[in-house]
């Protein structure tokens, strides 16, 4: 551990988030890697790996390589590019593993795009992990964050009402969000009256598929003295997998109790330190699950958290101030990607009329696909503006 | 209600299937309960289903045990799904996750015979075979699912 380097983010770009239905994976995934390149003021023959995380392209497309098709459009070629796939973690993973090939000395530059093509034709479903026992039986994911939703509300008196605020907040931030697939507000009573998913998660409780791409250019600190000020350092970048244990307590995930630890030691920062939140919202229990995985707040209590207006914009620690999930959309692949770029904004003063003012740390989680009613994959990555 | 057998229909024309391998015995032969079928851990005592080929807390080969887990069981969690699912089942439906406190377990499980929103943490439940749909061949697909106790 001693031995790595400081790692820097120099470029950040993204697309609008939503349905891009005319627009292929390469286009999509041009233009984030194109605005990351002008961002940091790279040349493309400067990177020297390239990490693409995306999920369902071979099982919606029928495209598998992305990562060669995207980081080709933008001429990027002749060096060591990888693929990866882990679920909603898929961008984020990638992130991680750049993260360690610069870190780790090999690299000076390298650049990380997530991508994703997953708006699906109205009234279909993502037929995924059509192999698991669970899917087989009838298990559909919103019905797995719905038992999850029925325990926290049982066992610490979490309200529909609180679940409902997480995504009138996420609305709300979401429509100051240009990159946003909904800049549209509701109440919680529109939450609550929208069709019923799975029990108590309604429609309006529940993250879109959405099309998209965000992308990312990594350095050294000696390359990152070139960026003017704008490089971001990532103060912790975290990666770990479920245990899976079979009678373990749904109504928290250990995978990102351990996560989180991991990152705040790494960064010698804490919860305390944090001035601006991205977090997985793909239903709206996440969010409050993941305010006590982060230690925003003891156990059982991210429902009053929501509910004191402690996580929107102006609250004391804003979270998800793009929208989320739940209001930016979730193009699977590139989700992960794209919470490090609106971190990167926030630091940088650059995220217009949702700027957290004055934001020097940041943190962004993300979590990736369920096995044995636990979760595969957790990113965590801290941020702090020099 | 009698044994869940009843619920089997005509379970010897090869026109159906069971949803995985190695869950349950089926077709049931004559007067066999259904069962889940698991294993177990000789060394640590620690208890799978489905099987596992190694325990991955001990890696010793040679020591798992079959188990039959117990039909009965305690809903851990539920929630009623008012979509359909990928797999052909029409909404709306119960699932969630039964303790089985003898074999120490939990297992994932479609809920049936009883209104969808009844099924609600604590209530006693026990296994069942029933079709939970059709495959790409014709086949009616076996799976395994909880109802109430009955009486």
């Amino acid at each position: 551990m001693t031995l790595m380097r400081d790692v820097y983010i120099i470029g950040a770009g993204m697309t609008q988030f939503g349905k891009h239905l005319e627009r292929s994976l390469r286009d999509l995934g041009r233009e984030a890697c194109l605005l990351a390149i002008q961002d940091a003021g790279v040349t493309p023959k400067e990177i020297e790996a390239g990490y693409c995380g995306n999920a369902l392209a071979p099982a919606i497309q029928g495209e598998t390589g992305v990562g060669q098709n995207v980081f080709w459009e933008v001429g990027i070629c002749g060096i060591p590019i990888v693929n990866m796939e882990n679920a909603c973690a898929s961008g984020s993973t990638a992130l991680r593993e750049g993260w360690m090939a610069v870190a780790g000395g090999f690299y000076d530059a390298v650049m990380i795009v997530g991508v994703e093509k997953a708006v699906m034709p109205k009234g279909t479903m993502l037929n995924v992990g059509a192999g698991e026992l669970e899917t087989k039986l009838g298990e559909v994911f919103p019905g797995y964050f719905a038992a999850i939703a029925q325990k926290h509300m049982e066992r610490f008196g979490t309200t529909r009402e609180q679940m409902a605020q997480v995504s009138v907040k996420n609305h709300i931030h979401g429509s100051l969000n240009p990159y946003a697939q909904f800049q549209k507000k509701f109440t919680v009573e529109d939450v609550l009256n929208s069709p019923m998913i799975a029990d108590p998660l309604t429609l309006y409780s529940c993250c879109p598929n959405s099309d998209g791409a965000a992308a990312l250019i990594l350095c050294s600190k000696e390359k990152a003295r070139r960026a003017n000020g704008k490089a971001i350092r990532i103060a912790a970048s975290v990666l770990t997998t479920g245990t899976y244990e079979n009678q373990r307590d749904i109504t928290n995930w250990d995978v990102e109790i351990r996560a989180a630890q991991q990152a705040y030691k790494m960064a010698s920062l804490g919860p305390e330190d944090l001035n601006v939140v991205e977090v997985h919202d793909a239903f709206t229990i996440c969010e409050i699950i993941h305010y006590e995985g982060l230690g925003l707040c003891p156990l059982g209590e991210g429902g009053r958290l929501i509910e004191e207006g402690a996580t929107e914009l102006g609250g004391k620690i804003p979270v998800n101030p793009s929208g989320g999930l739940l209001s930016k959309g979730h193009p699977v692949g590139a989700s992960g990607v794209a919470q490090v770029v609106e971190i990167v904004w926030h630091l940088r003063g650059q995220a217009g009329g949702r700027q957290v003012q004055g934001a020097r740390v940041g943190l962004a989680d993300m979590m990736g696909g369920n096995k044995e009613g636990d979760t595969r994959a957790c990113t965590v990555h801290i941020l702090v503006k020099e | 209600m009698p044994e869940s057998t009843k619920t089997i229909p005509s379970a010897r024309t090869g026109s159906e299937v069971p949803v995985q391998a190695g869950l349950f015995n089926y077709p049931l032969t004559d007067g066999g309960r259904p069962a889940l079928k698991g294993n177990r851990c000789s060394l640590c005592g620690k208890s799978f289903f489905p099987k596992r080929a190694v325990c991955p807390e001990c890696f010793v080969s040679g020591v798992m045990e079959d188990i039959e887990l117990e039909r009965q069981g305690v809903i851990y969690a539920s929630t009623v799904v008012r979509v359909s699912s990928p797999a052909g089942i029409k909404a709306p439906y119960a699932y969630g996750y039964v303790d089985l406190p003898a074999s120490r377990l939990r297992v994932f499980a479609l809920f049936t015979g009883a209104d969808p929103g009844s099924f609600v943490p604590g209530g006693k439940v026990e296994m069942v075979l029933e079709p939970i749909g059709t495959d790409a061949e014709g086949k009616t697909v076996i799976g395994y699912k909880f109802r109430p106790v009955s009486g």
